[in-house]
């Protein structure tokens, strides 16, 4: 009992930090129809910019989730706008290899800037546990970086619903010859969404890198669980974003401790199939060629 | 005595068919079979190092050419390509390492096996379109590799399996890097007639107007289903069969490169350079793309992923539509710029 109680709480923990990972992944594909599997290498980005921050100025990483967000802002803005907006009409598959070209190239400079090797970046706090009662443990690192991941999510939610920034971003996705007409420049709207997905990424990097260790070849995973928790919450649907990251984080917590050696990646997959074929909308939201964004 | 004309007589015209002449519907054959030759002799004139890399280079058309069948004519993102690869390679290697069959029925056999999963799979996996497709087939590829990677009894998991190639244990012994040149080079000749052969057929045409078009298709009386099923198993056929002979020619496998996602990625960006839906986009892809990448692996090894996705960018940029298709164009309406084409596109 007492396992089934930690494995649930650290798989909600690892949910939480896997939603800030995809929420801005979900964001692009829902918006601009856009899948941007250079997702990965951002949240490396991320993850990078906290490792020298620390190593420069011995800035605690969850301190640098700020200048990591501010710095691949700035990058996700330039790439959307100089690159991407230059093929955002084309077939998806143009797309689909441009963002795999734009990967290659961000993973080869991490790579010679930082070393293939494994790094972590140390906290004093992040390996000690909290105990409660019923001899369950929590390690802090990993519910900080869950608690600000989902208040970072939560907060981008509200910055789409409330403010004019997030509300032409939406009605770009949803309609961007009527929004263009209402005087929306969509090219700043599509660098801007493309901005603030990497910025999630970084942010979302830069706590990853205070709870586990990384190497510029984690990038391909990153996106692939982007790419899963986006499908299971549906696309451009924030709040999809976050209960996909719970639910994946839970069953593969769950999955780890029943079934032996990787095995739990076979039933995420399958699972992730069968969900498809039965609802492709995904499990929150509703039928995305209904209305893209819902957010 | 009526006033009124009698109403002329219905002009008889016999509608000919348009069929194009005999010497330009055999030229793609004769260019196939002229091509096949000059890989023979191209042969004569390598050394063994130079003989494995263009090998790759067949297997490489073998492969964009089948992921054509679906991606490029049907426009379905197939991104699980190498799930069909190394259901291949596994079932040859499992077919001689266990059973000690020869090679050669085990390759008809991976070919088999892997046909029957793709029509298996394929029938709720093509009702999904777009990006959903991707994930879905990208799953699929994903959760093969990890069954093999957790059944360490029969495949070794993540151990691998040897092949016996040598000795008396070995059902067949190996090709050797002659006898693997002349095996990749046929299965891609053979391939590329597949793509011809479907290319020109009904079947061919079908599965164009589902990608262009698959309610009006369906409308039309096409089977929707049925096309896109077969055009998928036929293209996991072809790939289950290169993943076989590549199992053979490398004898250990393992689960991680056999499952590798970046072979399905080289196969999608090979025919998206070539031009997707073109029976000669897909070879000039992969030998394009194959050249380039093993010759920037040689001199700046270790600037080499950088360099290749710097040009995929440049080239997806100025050619989103493929080489070929941008020629076809180009000609057909005389404009050649290529800054024309950026327009086309962009935001």
């Amino acid at each position: 009992m007492t396992q089934f109680v930690q494995a649930t709480l650290y798989g909600l923990l690892q949910g939480g930090l896997l939603a800030l990972v995809a929420v801005g992944f979900s964001l692009v594909w829902g918006v601009m129809n856009v899948v941007n599997l250079a997702h990965g290498a951002f949240v490396l980005g991320g993850a990078y910019v906290a490792l020298e921050l620390h190593d420069a100025l011995g800035l605690d990483p969850f301190v640098s989730m700020v200048p990591a967000a501010a710095v691949l802002f700035a990058l996700g803005y330039l790439i959307q706008r100089y690159l991407v907006n230059l093929v955002v009409n084309a077939p998806i598959f143009i797309t689909l290899i441009l963002t795999f070209g734009l990967e290659m190239v961000l993973e080869n400079l991490l790579r010679v800037w930082f070393t293939p090797d494994y790094q972590s970046i140390p906290t004093g706090y992040a390996q000690d546990s909290l105990r409660l009662p019923g001899d369950i443990r929590i390690p802090y690192g990993k519910l900080i970086a869950a608690l600000l991941a989902v208040a970072v999510t939560v907060a981008l939610v509200y910055f789409m619903r409330r403010t004019r920034t997030g509300l032409s971003i939406l009605a770009t996705g949803m309609d961007r010859g009527a929004a263009r007409l209402m005087g929306v420049k969509a090219r700043h709207v599509y660098a801007l969404t493309f901005g603030i997905a990497a910025a999630m990424a970084g942010a979302a990097g830069a706590a990853e890198g205070a709870v586990r260790t990384f190497s510029p070849a984690d990038a391909r995973s990153f996106t692939l669980f982007s790419f899963v928790v986006a499908v299971l919450g549906g696309l451009g649907n924030m709040w999809g974003a976050l209960y996909g990251g719970l639910v994946l984080g839970v069953v593969m917590s769950w999955g780890s401790q029943l079934l032996s050696g990787t095995m739990v990646n076979a039933v995420a997959f399958a699972l992730l199939v069968v969900l498809l074929a039965v609802r492709p909308q995904g499990i929150a939201g509703k039928a995305f060629y209904a209305s893209r964004v819902e957010v | 005595m009526s006033t009124v004309d009698a109403p002329a007589p219905p002009r008889t015209t016999t509608v000919v068919p348009a069929v194009a002449p005999w010497w330009r519907r055999s030229a793609p054959w004769v260019l196939l079979a002229a091509g096949t030759l000059g890989g023979i002799a191209l042969q004569t004139q390598l050394y063994t190092a130079q003989e494995r890399v263009v090998g790759t280079v067949f297997m490489f058309v073998a492969l964009a050419t089948a992921w054509n069948l679906i991606g490029g004519f049907t426009g379905y993102p197939w991104f699980g390509q190498v799930g069909f690869f190394g259901l291949g390679a596994y079932v040859t290697a499992l077919c001689m390492y266990h059973l000690h069959l020869s090679f050669w029925l085990s390759l008809v056999l991976s070919g088999l096996v892997a046909g029957l999963f793709a029509a298996f799979v394929g029938v709720p996996l093509l009702r999904l379109k777009g990006h959903y497709f991707a994930i879905a087939t990208l799953g699929v590829a994903e959760g093969l590799r990890e069954v093999v990677l957790n059944l360490p009894r029969a495949t070794g998991g993540g151990g691998g399996l040897t092949i016996p190639t040598l000795g008396p244990d070995a059902p067949t012994r190996w090709l050797g890097n002659d006898g693997f040149y002349i095996l990749f080079l046929l299965i891609a000749a053979a391939v590329v007639a597949v793509a011809l052969a479907v290319s020109r057929s009904r079947a061919g045409y079908a599965l164009r107007a589902v990608n262009q078009d698959e309610e009006a298709a369906a409308a039309m009386g096409i089977n929707t289903t049925r096309t896109k099923t077969l055009a998928f198993t036929l293209a996991a056929t072809l790939t289950g069969v290169v993943g076989s002979a590549q199992a053979f020619r490398i004898q250990a496998i393992y689960p991680d490169p056999s499952f590798d996602t970046s072979i399905t990625e080289l196969a999608v960006i090979m025919v998206m350079i070539g031009g997707a839906g073109t029976v000669l986009g897909p070879i000039l892809g992969a030998i394009a793309v194959q050249y380039m990448s093993e010759w920037l692996r040689e001199n700046y090894t270790n600037a080499h992923t950088f360099i290749l996705g710097a040009l995929i960018i440049v080239t997806v940029v100025l050619l989103p539509q493929g080489f070929v298709n941008y020629l076809g164009d180009a000609v057909k309406t005389r404009r050649f710029s290529l800054l024309d084409n950026v327009r086309r596109y962009r935001l």
